[in-house]
């Protein structure tokens, strides 16, 4: 869900680029640690975002009939973890917004902070409580999607709001109103294009198990024991 | 997905000007028309800014169009909910619609069309350095302005790889195409599944590849790049500062005005 350049008026641009930037610092000073730690970690991240770049451009075979793409920062955050795919979501988002016009410049900073930091860390968290709460791997992939591009959809309604209130003043009742709003016309084509992106997640994890599992296993996404649990299922 | 703009960035005559100066009238257009309180100014601002970059900037006037189009869909939700939604005076036109009464008021309409104009101008802006700045000349930029090494050694990695996925995910689509992956709504989201966890574990081993590459040829986290000195011509001077000038005076004189 990209904001529109020149969408957000004066006060709310400045002030999410003021949110997100301490991330994305947080982030490069994460990134740089573990790239010191181990130095071949950088070309996997600039393939990474790249990758993430490519899927986000990919139709998805939509319901509705609008024009629906995968936001791919869920499959990001289960492999990096959310501070390292806070950066690579800034990169994506500049590219998208110079290369294909989704997004703007003034409005990155809100749209990093729904897209590249908010979904990110709610499909994190949920991939993590489904894996302690030994449900199928499969299935905690499917959620912590879905659940990261409802966040994020949340999020870029939240911003709307706060920007365009009901009644023309921020009230809580004027924010509250306005949101209602955002979320239910927005909600026509975000519900069914996250589940959509669950469900492609899901099939890419469990193509990549079949295939190059020691990948995932490298990364720490996932045990050993799991991959031969899962390989044993579907062989 | 085809056509990126950066391919019409690197035909585009303007590409061989001074970054600089191009930034900051993409900067400029963006401030001030996202500051403006009515929807002339940045009309003003997206009208010259479409007219250097198809004028002076070659870019195809088809293209073009097609482009400003593109955004459309989101920009018309958005403005309508705030037409309908964001007014509190009093009511241009009103009807009940399933029992609930609608109605847009003329400070919520004037509110939509001064969005509306802001996003048409930023749009414009944004083209206009897309259309005419290739990224590899931005990079040069980015380092001049002190953003952190790694962080633009990423981008560059990222862009660099973006064109070879891009072209592996097309040709992987098509193969599927023909073998008609997309027939129905399953086949699709199995496809694009396949196309998906295919690309991720290329892009990985393809990774390894580099580092190797990249290691045997003495990388040590820097790529250094070459910047070509372009100094800025007086005529370009003169033509930003008349554009700057009046953009600003519209800015102040427009910026009381309502034109409902």
């Amino acid at each position: 869900m990209h904001i529109m350049e020149g969408f957000l008026p004066s006060p709310w641009w400045q002030a999410w680029f003021a949110v997100s930037i301490p991330v994305i610092m947080y982030g490069i000073y994460k990134m740089n640690r573990l790239v010191k730690e181990k130095r071949e970690i950088l070309p996997l991240l600039a393939v990474a975002g790249a990758f993430i770049f490519v899927l986000s451009s990919l139709k998805l075979p939509s319901v509705t009939g609008s024009c629906s793409h995968p936001t791919g920062t869920g499959v990001a955050a289960i492999i990096f973890g959310p501070a390292i795919s806070a950066v690579l979501g800034i990169i994506v988002l500049l590219y998208q917004a110079l290369f294909l016009a989704h997004g703007g410049l003034t409005t990155l900073g809100a749209n990093v902070f729904s897209m590249g930091i908010v979904g990110p860390v709610v499909a994190y968290l949920v991939y993590k409580a489904g894996m302690k709460a030994n449900i199928n791997f499969y299935a905690v992939v499917f959620l912590a999607t879905a659940f990261g591009d409802w966040a994020t959809y949340v999020t870029t309604s939240v911003e709307l709001a706060l920007a365009y209130p009901a009644g023309g003043v921020l009230t809580f009742a004027g924010f509250m109103s306005s949101f209602g709003k955002f979320a239910v016309v927005f909600a026509v084509t975000q519900v069914p294009l996250a589940i959509m992106e669950g469900a492609v997640s899901a099939l890419l994890f469990k193509y990549v198990v079949n295939v190059k599992s020691d990948i995932l296993i490298e990364m720490k996404v996932i045990e050993a024991s799991i991959v031969k649990k899962l390989r044993g299922i579907s062989a | 997905m085809t056509n990126i703009l950066d391919d019409y960035a690197l035909m585009s005559p303007l590409r061989h000007r001074n970054n600089w100066l191009k930034l900051v009238i993409v900067l400029f257009g963006l401030l001030v028309g996202v500051s403006s309180t009515s929807p002339i100014t940045p009309l003003f601002i997206a009208l010259c800014m479409s007219f250097t970059t198809v004028a002076f900037g070659r870019a195809p006037l088809k293209l073009y169009l097609k482009l400003l189009l593109a955004p459309v869909g989101f920009a018309l939700t958005g403005v309508v909910i705030i037409a309908f939604f964001s007014g509190s005076g009093q009511a241009l036109l009103s009807f009940n619609l399933a029992g609930y009464p609608f109605s847009v008021r003329v400070d919520g309409l004037e509110l939509a069309l001064l969005v509306l104009s802001r996003s048409l101008s930023g749009m414009c802006c944004l083209y206009f350095l897309s259309l005419t700045t290739p990224m590899i000349e931005l990079f040069a930029v980015f380092k001049a302005t002190g953003l952190p090494e790694s962080l633009i050694e990423l981008s560059m990695l990222i862009y660099r790889y973006i064109f070879v996925f891009l072209d592996m995910a097309l040709s992987i689509k098509y193969a599927q195409t023909v073998r008609l992956g997309y027939s129905n709504f399953r086949r699709s989201l199995s496809s694009i599944g396949m196309l998906g966890s295919t690309l991720f574990i290329r892009s990985w081993e393809q990774g390894d590849k580099l580092f190797l590459a990249m290691n045997s040829r003495c990388y040590d986290g820097k790529m250094t790049l070459f910047e070509v000195h372009r100094p800025v011509r007086a005529i370009e001077l003169l033509l930003t500062s008349v554009y700057f000038l009046s953009a600003l005076a519209l800015f102040y004189f427009t910026k009381n005005i309502s034109i409902l």
